[in-house]
């Protein structure tokens, strides 16, 4: 199979736009500057380690990897530093062309050998987000060779020696260099195993693909195996459009056109949506609280923000303001929420009836309408709404419905004794219900609206469920850790956001991964399908696999699914050119800055 | 010899605040390297955090390791960045010390001059507008309080910025950290305009939110001291009411109030942390704030560390305000 890029953006899918009119008071910035404002700053900018969206939205206006999404397609891409590739027959290996002509803000030349640095680098590192690309790629072969640190930093990557040559162009390893603008990448090294990827492009979209400056990372503390780099912490140095004025944190970060672009004097012919010059000459993105950011925008002095859709009500009557509801999957990292339930950690959800009465018991409409203002949609899992496989995954499938009176009913089979909506008890000389604990996000407004309302329900019936509520990050670092842990927190509102977008990132996790968060669910045919579906560039094989995971995760009510918000844009009436893609970090839901216009 | 003691002291408070958000630390959080290792960190990952960071030895182990650090000065690297912990607090506190020192000053001023007004005019229409007034705002949320104040003042009637404090985008080298400052010092009169125009909303607004102890201690003072005897046997003296205002009452009403604005100077660093965040305000409280959620010990202790120290040095100038203030008064005497 052969790949080429061929530019041409498609526009944004579904969706409901809202502009109130009138006028607003005179906005502060100039049409060269754009003030963008957010909750959430970025974890870190360098790409191998930055694994938050605002991090991504600042390393993908500074760094540029070989490839991205055409325009706002998931399944379609376009070459950035790669001009064009090829794969070969099994999928397992890709061949990229590099672009001529590419250097740095500060000059240093981009080549085979920086795109061969800048991966492993990302690999030897071994940060949080390495694993995207450790699932196909490893600094090693598992035999002879492998790439560690000291040799990353020594390489001369502008002039390498036959030495060096020898290393980067030996056959036998994930990334190998064929010559100074050709670079190969062999799948197979991975924790996947032998096999290929077929959304490995995807993988290749990230941060951790992106072109580092080997000379800059090596006079500013080289590399260093599994320990992240303090100084690129906080400083750039890339290919891309803009260039980091300033990272003042908790505060904010300021990007400034660079002057030096090596695709300034490309014809437009040669341009894509990725790689053309930027058109605003300042991006300035503020951290503040979301309502903090409304004020702004409403005096003007922010043109774009980015704020939760619960505010959509509010931000829709600002004059001079768009509001903009996006379909399903648009806006970035989809967030796919739901009920965990670990048969392990608590006796009572080893039964089917427990966990199929617990799925009755929920009053979804009400939290979609309660919670969300009606700004959300109820999704069968694991694939998420909006995404290429999705429909047929789920054909057949509703999602799950509130029925409190099925809900006593099942729970009363199981041998509980449970409640009618009425108050009348069902199986009274059953085993009363167990308390169990209930995790959640306390951080997130709506997840704490929807765990009282999930625990109001669940009581109805006759389930008591303790409160376990904890801060974000305290949250994220229980539901992504080892299942053996989920004791003292065996139920809890789970959520799941892409790390790349592709359905597969979604079933993975939720088949393969074992974490609390996933109701400890371990079934080896699933494992299989999951494997099989990621190996499979034929689509009917994936959607195969797809629906049959769906069907034994929906019958065995491994997890409850609950909603999936909808993403809302808002900025200024003057602000376009953005493309929206489900990829999206910039402001949340479009990738790069760069094609931006601000005519307000 | 005072001072001798009081430093000894307070090495031991520095001392003892280490060890209990050391401890406290581990206690809340029994795997911090599931949380710096970052979210949905493979297991490998995990690994290589625990072990840089001693986190799979012996607390008491992790407890020598972790005053190494401390002892040598540099706080060691924050596990989350891989910066310097040391060269992170030398940017976050100057800028955090910027905004309560412009609080305090307008919490000295206000806060005295109100309680003043308030204890002179005892009794009057003036002295029940200023107590509704300083219950009103020290009852008042911080957060509650700063959204009013960027609601009123940036979007309504947008007179201040709503966040930042003034620097994006301006090039100035950095003397003491502190913005407004380092651009007086360099004479960079647009971004020190800046600087301070970005500091009036912050700064009024962390005053006002927690000023009111002041003035009402303030005010009790005057009041207790206005009709005591020395003050009447001044006047019978036949000194000059404005003398005996300025020399007798005001003097001696600041002695108490003296020690409420140095507990308040300690007040104020923690009410910076939501200040910070809704103003947008790069300093070190939205920084522990971040350290607290992420089980960021090794940051965490730093900066309470500062937060001490800050207390501390606050007290030792307001025991040495009360010399300056009543001469009967000396510092090392009566134990």
């Amino acid at each position: 199979m052969t790949s080429t890029g061929t530019p041409k953006p498609t526009t944004q899918q579904a969706s409901t736009t809202t502009t109130s009119t009138g006028t607003i008071t005179s906005p502060t910035s100039s049409r060269t500057s754009l003030t963008v404002e957010e909750e959430d700053q970025p974890d870190s900018l360098d790409p191998a380690v930055t694994y938050v969206t605002p991090g991504w939205e600042v390393v993908d206006q500074v760094y540029q990897g070989l490839i991205t999404y055409n325009g706002s397609s998931i399944t379609q891409y376009e070459g950035v530093l790669a001009k064009t590739w090829t794969v070969s027959g099994d999928g397992m290996n890709y061949t990229f062309f590099l672009r001529n002509g590419v250097t740095f803000s500060n000059g240093d030349p981009f080549n085979a050998y920086v795109m061969w640095y800048s991966v492993y680098r990302t690999i030897v590192m071994g940060q949080a987000p390495y694993w995207i690309l450790a699932q196909n790629l490893a600094a090693g072969n598992g035999g002879n060779f492998s790439v560690t640190d000291a040799m990353l930093d020594s390489i001369n990557y502008a002039g390498p020696s036959p030495a060096n040559l020898t290393v980067m162009t030996y056959p036998d390893q994930s990334v190998q260099v064929i010559n100074a603008s050709e670079i190969q990448f062999n799948l197979g090294y991975g924790t996947n195993g032998e096999v290929p990827y077929s959304q490995f492009l995807a993988t290749l979209q990230t941060p951790m693909a992106m072109a580092v400056d080997p000379a800059y990372v090596a006079a500013h503390g080289g590399v260093v195996a599994g320990q992240r780099n303090g100084w690129m912490t906080s400083n750039v140095m890339g290919t891309g459009f803009y260039e980091l004025q300033s990272w003042v944190p908790s505060q904010s970060v300021s990007l400034l056109k660079n002057p030096d672009y090596w695709a300034d004097g490309l014809p437009t012919s040669e341009l894509n949506n990725a790689i053309a010059p930027a058109i605003l000459n300042n991006i300035i993105i503020y951290f503040k609280p979301s309502a903090a950011s409304i004020a702004d925008l409403r005096s003007g002095t922010a043109q774009m923000i980015l704020a939760p859709v619960t505010y959509y009500n509010v931000t829709r009557d600002i004059p001079g303001v768009t509001t903009t509801i996006l379909g399903p999957a648009f806006g970035s990292a989809e967030a796919t929420s739901y009920v965990y339930m670990d048969p392990l950690a608590f006796q009572p959800f080893n039964s089917t009836l427990v966990r199929e009465a617990i799925s009755y018991a929920i009053d979804y409409q009400a939290i979609i309408s309660d919670v969300f203002a009606g700004n959300a949609i109820q999704w069968v899992g694991p694939v998420p709404p909006g995404f290429q496989d999705y429909n047929q995954s789920t054909a057949g499938l509703s999602p799950y419905q509130f029925n409190a009176t099925k809900a006593a009913d099942l729970l009363a089979q199981a041998g509980y004794v449970s409640k009618l909506p009425d108050g009348t008890k069902l199986n009274p000389n059953g085993t009363p219900f167990p308390g169990v604990g209930f995790l959640y996000d306390s951080d997130s407004p709506t997840d704490t609206q929807a765990a009282q309302i999930i625990a109001s329900n669940l009581a109805s019936v006759g389930i008591t469920v303790n409160p376990l509520p904890l801060p974000y990050e305290t949250y994220t670092s229980v539901i992504y850790s080892g299942s053996t842990n989920s004791t003292q927190y065996p139920m809890g509102i789970g959520f799941y956001t892409e790390d790349y977008t592709a359905s597969i990132d979604y079933v993975y996790y939720f088949t393969s991964d074992n974490y609390v968060g996933t109701s400890n669910y371990n079934d080896p045919s699933a494992i299989a399908w999951t494997l099989n579906a990621s190996a499979s560039s034929n689509n009917s094989v994936v959607v195969s696999d797809f629906a049959y995971i769906t069907r034994d995760m929906y019958y065995n009510y491994t997890n409850v699914w609950l909603y999936v918000a909808d993403f809302m844009t808002v900025n200024q009436s003057g602000i376009t050119g953005m493309i929206p893609n489900p990829a999206g970090s910039s402001a949340g839901y479009f990738l790069y800055f760069n094609t931006v216009e601000y005519t307000g | 010899m005072y001072l001798a003691k009081r430093l000894v002291g307070s090495l031991f408070v520095l001392l003892g605040v280490a060890l209990i958000v050391f401890f406290i630390s581990h206690v809340l959080s029994p795997d911090p390297a599931l949380l710096w290792a970052g979210p949905k960190a493979r297991p490998e990952t995990i690994q290589a955090v625990a072990a840089e960071y001693h986190l799979n030895a012996p607390i008491f182990t992790q407890l020598y390791y972790y005053f190494q650090g401390l002892i040598t000065g540099n706080f060691g690297l924050d596990p989350q960045t891989g910066r310097p912990i040391l060269s992170e607090i030398l940017f976050y506190a100057p800028n955090t010390l910027e905004l309560v020192l412009a609080a305090m000053a307008i919490i000295v001023v206000a806060g005295v001059g109100l309680g003043y007004i308030s204890g002179m005019r005892f009794g009057t229409k003036i002295d029940s507008a200023i107590r509704i007034f300083y219950l009103l705002t020290w009852s008042t949320p911080y957060y509650l309080g700063a959204l009013a104040a960027v609601l009123v003042f940036s979007s309504y009637i947008p007179i201040f910025p709503s966040g930042g404090n003034g620097s994006v985008g301006v090039a100035y080298n950095s003397i003491t950290g502190i913005f407004v400052l380092d651009t007086l010092l360099q004479a960079n009169w647009p971004a020190f305009e800046s600087g301070l125009y970005h500091l009036v909303l912050p700064a009024t607004t962390l005053a006002l939110l927690s000023f009111g102890i002041v003035p009402r201690i303030m005010r009790s003072s005057i009041l207790d001291t206005r009709w005591s005897t020395h003050v009447k046997a001044a006047r019978a003296r036949g000194l000059d009411e404005g003398e005996v205002r300025r020399k007798h009452i005001l003097r001696n009403a600041l002695i108490d109030t003296t020690t409420v604005v140095a507990t308040t100077f300690g007040w104020l660093f923690s009410g910076t942390i939501i200040i910070e965040q809704i103003f947008a305000w790069p300093g070190i409280g939205q920084f522990s704030y971040n350290a607290i959620i992420s089980a960021n010990y090794p940051v965490l202790v730093a900066c309470v560390f500062v937060f001490t120290l800050g207390v501390i040095i606050a007290n030792f100038i307001a025991d040495i305000l009360y010399t300056v203030l009543d001469p009967r008064i000396t510092l090392g005497e009566g134990g």
